[in-house]
């Protein structure tokens, strides 16, 4: 456990030291307790490169992705949901408050909305869907789902990082289900996953940027 | 307004109020969570949020989580406009000594 900062406790700062006390304790407090956006990011925009390239890859060579290739595509995004979760509790941890509760209700949307998927992509291959259409339905209302939790959690906790994801993943799923199948996997892989990717780079360089600002 | 807070303007406690002044309205952190953000020891924080609580800037609620003894920790309306205060006081400072 380290004290260095409380060595200089009794010494008062100047205005200007004492201000940028103030915003780096304030950068602290939003590194301790937020998500970071990067790591998401990044995660997600692995799982999504790779699944859905192994996916098109997949339907290309057979017609319609294998069960090898959804195994993979499932395990990635499990992946990427199990670090999301883990990584968002524990920022989360250790703090209560109406905002706090807002984050479990969030989540807990997350959990009714992915809960009910399965069964809607289902009624409509009972309702007679081909392959095709119940590969694009299962993408779009994926990216539907995500698209619109991103948005409504970025308006809610006022994290423009969120409201920008949340963005690009449903104009995403237009695009990717107007482009038909099997070219829908390969634009979810390289605008979503490649976009995600591209965004997580972004972010980097600005909070490279930011701390190298606070430095001077 | 010219004068500095002096509860507020010592860097220890400056540190503890910027940092529950940052969590949001009706929120509260844990000792454990404000000790890991702020890392200091759990005596040098204690000491300085018992000023902090004298001077009714800092409200704490005792409460156990199964059996294990949870403090929760935020500012009260008091400590906010106090923390309001001081960083207007800081600026009207800069600003004076800029022109």
């Amino acid at each position: 456990m380290s004290t260095a900062p409380d060595s200089r406790s009794d010494h008062p700062l100047d205005p200007a030291a004492s201000l940028d006390l103030i915003a780096e304790s304030q950068r602290r407090v939003r590194r301790g307790t937020e998500p970071d956006c990067r790591l998401i990011c990044l995660v997600w925009g692995i799982a999504w490169a790779v699944g859905y390239l192994v996916l098109w890859t997949s339907a290309r060579a057979l017609g319609v992705p294998g069960v090898v290739a959804y195994v993979v595509f499932g395990t990635l995004l499990a992946v990427a949901v199990v670090v999301t979760i883990v990584h968002s509790a524990r920022r989360a941890a250790g703090t209560r408050g109406p905002g706090h509760r807002a984050t479990v209700l969030w989540g807990a949307t997350w959990f009714l909305a992915f809960g009910v998927y399965p069964f809607v992509i289902a009624g409509l291959g009972r309702a007679g869907a081909s392959d095709d259409v119940t590969g694009l339905a299962s993408n779009a209302l994926a990216c539907v789902i995500i698209g619109v939790m991103y948005l409504t959690g970025g308006a809610s906790f006022g994290d423009r990082g969120l409201f920008v994801l949340g963005a690009w993943i449903l104009l995403t799923g237009g695009v990717a289900t107007m482009a038909g199948m099997p070219a829908t996997y390969l634009v979810m892989a390289t605008v979503g996953g490649g976009g995600f990717l591209a965004i997580t780079v972004v972010w980097q360089v600005l909070h490279l940027r930011r701390r190298a600002g606070a430095r001077r | 307004m010219t004068e500095l807070d002096t509860v507020i303007h010592a860097p220890a406690r400056l540190r503890v109020v910027s940092t529950l002044a940052a969590l949001r309205a009706g929120e509260e952190i844990t000792f454990a969570k404000l000790q890991k953000l702020l890392d200091m020891t759990a005596g040098n924080l204690s000491t300085h949020l018992r000023k902090l609580e004298d001077a009714g800037y800092v409200r704490q609620t005792k409460e156990f989580a199964g059996r294990r003894p949870v403090t929760y920790l935020a500012l009260t309306t008091d400590g906010r406009r106090a923390f309001e205060d001081y960083t207007t006081t800081l600026q009207d400072l800069l600003r004076g000594a800029g022109s």
